[in-house]
């Protein structure tokens, strides 16, 4: 039950302040149309720092509030991987599964390219923070034909101090050809302190790679979530992206997908169920950089209370990217008057023979279907929630992970149908 | 069984039932003809629980008093009511829905729940009754089915919360003659000394397969003509216009109307 800890350090970063407040960076402001929505009076309240050194006092057990998956996990605490409660022995052929630490020599390779100012990624403030102080996390790389079962769990868990409330770390992902794996990244926290997490991840999946991404964002209503996926997608390779946006003051989940191989295909779906005066973000961009690509976002919400939901999703046909065919959905539903959906298609076409499509739709539980389940005896509560489940159900369940998919139905309170 | 007096039904203040009176005992099956407009769906709603209505008057099912009760509690007690316009639910499975409406009443009841493999059984017998293809199983309720399968579908669900009293209405409206008869032969097999059935039409064809005990006429929110199966005859050769203008003459009679024992 140990992480290996290998060498990462990073020399290229941009010099900070030794903690706490990340002055000198341009923070995003409600201009920004990708923080329009966002609460900046919380983001301002959040303070940076690196990982620490141990993890004291003695970390949160997180048994009953993950999906319990069997395979490989690594558990990181605060920004830092935490040995005890990882499990990267008998890993199967063909996987390496790294925990990253700050304390080492020099990234190399697929690390330093994490950190490569130079991606071709668009950064804002908290990636750039994310550069400088996510220099714990973990490394995952499949090895070329491999293909795993067992998912790969990486926990984040959240316990904010005094020193610096928000944490941030980072994982690389690497597919080789023809590889195929599922990785299932959840985020918690623990406690009812102000603070929040600061994730990257950047995942390269090699020509005919395919990989399951399932993100499972579940934080305390005191925390925020800032979260990034950067993809890169080679030749023929398949993403399927599944991201469920539930916890935290403010959830944001935001995926940049390269498309830059012949054939390739991104697939991306997430659930968003807000309550409270929670804030649940989406940032998705796709952009398509080669030929007869295909891509996929498909969005749902549902909205209870004051919450609110945002959708932003890009689709970006470069030029030459002809037999591009891209489509775009983003539907909510609103348990209440108070709730509120946003959506903001962005598509920008500069290439020939593109199939575009995109819709939205904003609606509410359907009063004719309540009445006629109710008259079948079926009590308006449990009314509501077959409603709500069916809703919501089509995000859940092509998932493959029984553990997964059982977690997610316990958390959003559906039930299996 | 049933008893129904005086009631009254409005949207937005205007009437559309207007004082109706209907008794039915254990074990009968009833029929309300009516011209369109003349309150047949209207009366549905009310005992069903539909919002929107401001309703008046008493109905009683085996005693409980309907009006007062919640939608599903309604069906609890007993009653069932087949719509004219089924909806379509995508994403809620058939035999999800129909698990958790017999297990909601069981409940209700303080009965057992029944088990997803006993129900199984329960649903095939009812697919069977009305001839429901396989993958009925697998498919959202109502969602993508066709008039004649939305139809036969509330029968199958007839069949399966096995009610003390079915309303059934315009279940042959749109189908055409080899779904009438399927669906008329599922509802004579669940006719029983039990259970009573209303049905409402505006033809009388149905009532050639389903031969009712009564035939009444609604017209202006009210029952303006009681009678045997032969006043549905009656109707179909004269049509309803004689009724609208309360001009009884030539109709049959209704046999002495039982009362509540």
């Amino acid at each position: 039950m140990t992480a290996n800890v290998t060498a990462t350090a990073v020399s290229d970063r941009p010099a900070h302040s030794s903690a706490g407040r990340f002055d000198g960076i341009e923070r995003p402001t409600r201009r920004d149309e990708a923080w329009r929505y966002a609460p900046h009076d919380l983001l301002g309240r959040l303070t940076f720092g690196p990982p620490p050194a141990s993890i004291e006092p003695a970390p949160t057990l997180i048994g009953d509030r993950i999906p319990s998956l069997s395979g490989p996990r690594i558990v990181i605490v605060n920004g830092a991987v935490d040995s005890k409660q990882s499990d990267v022995t008998a890993l199967p052929d063909g996987l390496r599964l790294v925990g990253l630490a700050a304390d080492s020599a020099g990234p190399t390779g697929l690390v330093a390219a994490h950190f490569d100012t130079h991606s071709g990624f668009a950064a804002d403030a908290f990636v750039t923070i994310n550069r400088t102080f996510g220099i714990g996390g973990a490394l995952i790389e499949v090895a070329d034909g491999h293909r795993l079962d067992a998912p790969i769990h990486l926990v984040d868990l959240v316990e904010p101090d005094d020193n610096r409330n928000t944490a941030c770390r980072g994982a690389v992902i690497h597919l080789g050809e023809a590889s195929s794996a599922t990785i299932v990244e959840t985020r918690i926290g623990s406690g009812t302190a102000f603070g929040g997490l600061n994730t990257r991840t950047s995942i390269t999946l090699e020509a005919g790679a395919t990989l399951e991404h399932i993100l499972l964002q579940d934080m305390p209503a005191t925390q925020v979530h800032l979260s990034r996926v950067e993809v890169t997608q080679r030749a023929g390779s398949t993403l399927r992206a599944r991201s469920f946006n539930l916890g935290a003051a403010y959830g944001r989940v935001a995926y940049d997908v390269h498309l830059a191989g012949v054939g390739a295909h991104a697939d991306l779906s997430g659930l968003y169920f807000g309550s409270g005066d929670q804030t649940l973000d989406q940032q998705i961009t796709v952009v398509h950089a080669a030929r007869d690509c295909t891509s996929r976002q498909s969005y749902r919400g549902v909205l209870d209370d004051e919450s609110t939901g945002v959708f932003n999703g890009g689709i970006d046909v470069r030029p030459g990217a002809d037999g591009t065919d891209a489509q775009q959905s983003n539907d909510n539903l609103l348990l209440s008057k108070r709730a509120e959906a946003n959506t903001q298609p962005r598509l920008e076409i500069l290439a020939d023979d593109v199939a575009c499509k995109h819709g939205a739709t904003v609606g509410q539980l359907d009063d004719a279907a309540l009445y006629y389940l109710r008259t079948r005896g079926i009590t308006a509560t449990d009314a509501r929630r077959l409603l709500i489940d069916a809703f919501a159900g089509q995000a859940v369940d092509d998932i493959e992970s029984d553990a997964v998919r059982t977690w997610i139905r316990e958390r959003i309170g559906t039930s299996d149908a | 069984m049933l008893h129904v007096e005086n009631l009254s039904a409005s949207i937005s203040g205007t009437p559309i039932l207007e004082g109706l009176d209907l008794n039915v005992e254990a074990g009968e099956v009833h029929a309300i003809m009516g011209p369109n407009g003349s309150g047949k769906s209207t009366f549905a709603h009310a005992l069903a629980g539909r919002d929107g209505y401001e309703v008046g008057g008493t109905a009683t099912l085996d005693g409980a008093d309907l009006l007062a009760m919640e939608p599903e509690a309604r069906a609890a007690a007993g009653l069932f009511v087949g719509f004219q316009y089924p909806v379509e639910i995508p994403g809620v499975n058939n035999v999800y829905f129909l698990r958790t409406a017999l297990n909601s009443v069981r409940r209700a009841r303080g009965e057992e729940e029944i088990g997803a493999r006993d129900f199984l059984a329960v649903a095939r017998e009812a697919m069977d009754l009305v001839e429901m293809k396989k993958d009925f199983l697998n498919r959202s309720v109502n969602a993508g089915f066709s008039g004649g399968e939305k139809k036969r579908n509330e029968i199958l669900q007839m069949a399966v919360m096995q009610p003390r009293l079915a309303l059934l209405d315009e279940t042959d409206s749109g189908l055409d003659i080899d779904a009438l008869q399927t669906i008329a032969a599922g509802v004579n097999s669940l006719r029983s000394p039990e259970r009573s059935i209303v049905i409402i039409t505006h033809y009388q064809r149905l009532l050639d397969f389903i031969k009712p005990d009564f035939v009444h006429v609604l017209v202006g929110g009210r029952i303006v003509k009681s009678g045997d199966h032969t006043l549905a005859h009656h109707l179909e050769d004269h049509g309803y216009a004689g009724f609208v203008n309360h001009d009884l003459d030539g109709a049959p009679e209704r046999p002495l109307s039982r009362t509540a024992s």
